[in-house]
């Protein structure tokens, strides 16, 4: 390999790892790999935009949509027919709702009440916990948990809703972040958590769901991404 | 019963997905389109298009590259139902500035002008690989490419981003 083939690999893929030995031998290549590596890493910034809100947008019944009838003569119900239908499955679906929403009032004010009694996990702090200490509060049967969420600061064994789950706090952007493993916490999607100069939401994980809580102007959406990359359910 | 038990897991399992790689949609879209409300529209047709053919998703591994090829898709649909002006980067709407001035930052900021005056040819791949984390095999699949191609358009568009910085 020469200079030149380098060159090219390394701006295709600055990850490019061949060429170890022509790599070695040239001062210029190498100089250009770090040059390289090093624009990636703005580009990487550059490219990570806010993003807003979630908004689901509507979405249809799937079984009505997918319905494909196998008899030629297709059953045209009268408008009134039509009319009551909708009437059902808009009460069908209100009450849905309303069974939702009374399930995430309760988990999300529990969380919550949770914080403010624990107001104390909330330090500002450059001081790790001790893997050992990680190892305690996150059982490997519960979950597996790396380290790539951040820099973990406090790790309690705590009662939400009845069970013993594990409550971390890692250093976010403007603050400490809260996060709650909870494997045996079922949510029916992103549900989010608002209080007195906080915000957060539940997500769905598997079977469970993980709260993600922290000051009003943390960007929550990468410590999300990172902790969602970083947690896997044993159960 | 069983149905509506099916349409509960069936909305859980799109949550999860929609909770994982909502962040992803977006930015690849906006870096698509390279207007934030378009953007937003584009992960909106998006999200409901994955939902109805989300049974068509069988393995759960390919999830990301499912979602990104429909957004990819909806930013087609978009565009051909409404065609847009070339963007003009002096001249442009409050949306697209958006997308260039998100921080106070100047050296991010340039880098942001200069991603954004790239050719879509080589702005796409570049976030597939730099943000996504695709291999160059995986957007040329992505793209309809072959994978030298693919090399091609990276290489350029580093050396292009790279000359552009170098003259700021």
């Amino acid at each position: 390999m020469n200079c030149e083939q380098y060159r090219e690999s390394i701006a295709a893929d600055p990850s490019f790892d061949g060429g170890a030995g022509h790599l070695a031998q040239c001062a210029d290549c190498q100089a250009y790999r770090s040059e390289m590596q090093a624009l990636d890493l703005q580009i990487k910034s550059a490219l990570v935009l806010d993003v807003p809100e979630l908004r689901v947008p509507d979405l249809p019944e799937i079984q009505a949509d997918n319905v494909v009838s196998l008899n030629s003569k297709r059953f045209s119900p009268p408008a009134w027919f039509a009319m009551a239908a909708t009437i059902v499955v808009a009460a069908l679906i209100g009450v849905r709702l309303a069974g939702t929403d009374i399930t995430q009032d309760t988990l999300g004010e529990e969380i919550l009440a949770h914080l403010d009694h624990e107001r104390f996990s909330l330090r500002v702090t450059d001081v790790a916990v001790s893997d050992d200490r990680l190892n305690a509060v996150v059982p490997k049967d519960v979950a597996r948990m790396d380290h790539s969420a951040g820099l973990i600061t406090y790790a309690q064994s705590c009662p939400i809703r009845g069970h013993d789950v594990p409550h971390l706090v890692i250093q976010g952007e403007h603050g400490p972040v809260t996060i709650l493993l909870m494997p045996e916490e079922s949510v029916s999607g992103p549900e989010s958590i608002r209080g007195e100069n906080i915000k957060g939401v539940i997500l769905p994980v598997g079977n469970g769901s993980i709260a993600i809580v922290g000051e009003s102007d943390e960007r929550l959406d990468r410590i999300q991404e990172r902790v969602l990359e970083s947690v896997t359910w044993s159960t | 019963m069983q149905s509506s038990e099916n349409g509960a897991k069936r909305r859980q399992r799109f949550d999860q997905y929609v909770a994982v790689y909502h962040q992803d949609m977006y930015r690849y879209a906006a870096w698509l389109c390279r207007d934030k409300a378009i953007a937003e529209d584009v992960v909106q047709e998006a999200l409901l298009r994955a939902w109805k053919s989300l049974d068509a998703l069988r393995d759960e591994a390919s999830a990301k590259q499912w979602l990104l090829t429909i957004v990819r898709r909806e930013n087609a649909r978009y565009f051909e139902r409404k065609r847009l002006e070339t963007v003009d980067i002096d001249n442009l709407t409050a949306s697209q500035a958006a997308l260039l001035a998100e921080q106070p930052d100047d050296e991010l900021d340039n880098m942001r002008a200069a991603i954004y005056e790239l050719e879509d040819d080589y702005r796409e791949p570049l976030v597939l690989q730099v943000l996504m984390g695709y291999s160059t095999q995986e957007i040329a699949d992505q793209m309809g490419l072959k994978q030298g191609a693919v090399l091609t358009r990276l290489h350029r568009a580093r050396l292009q981003l790279k000359d552009r910085m170098a003259r700021l």
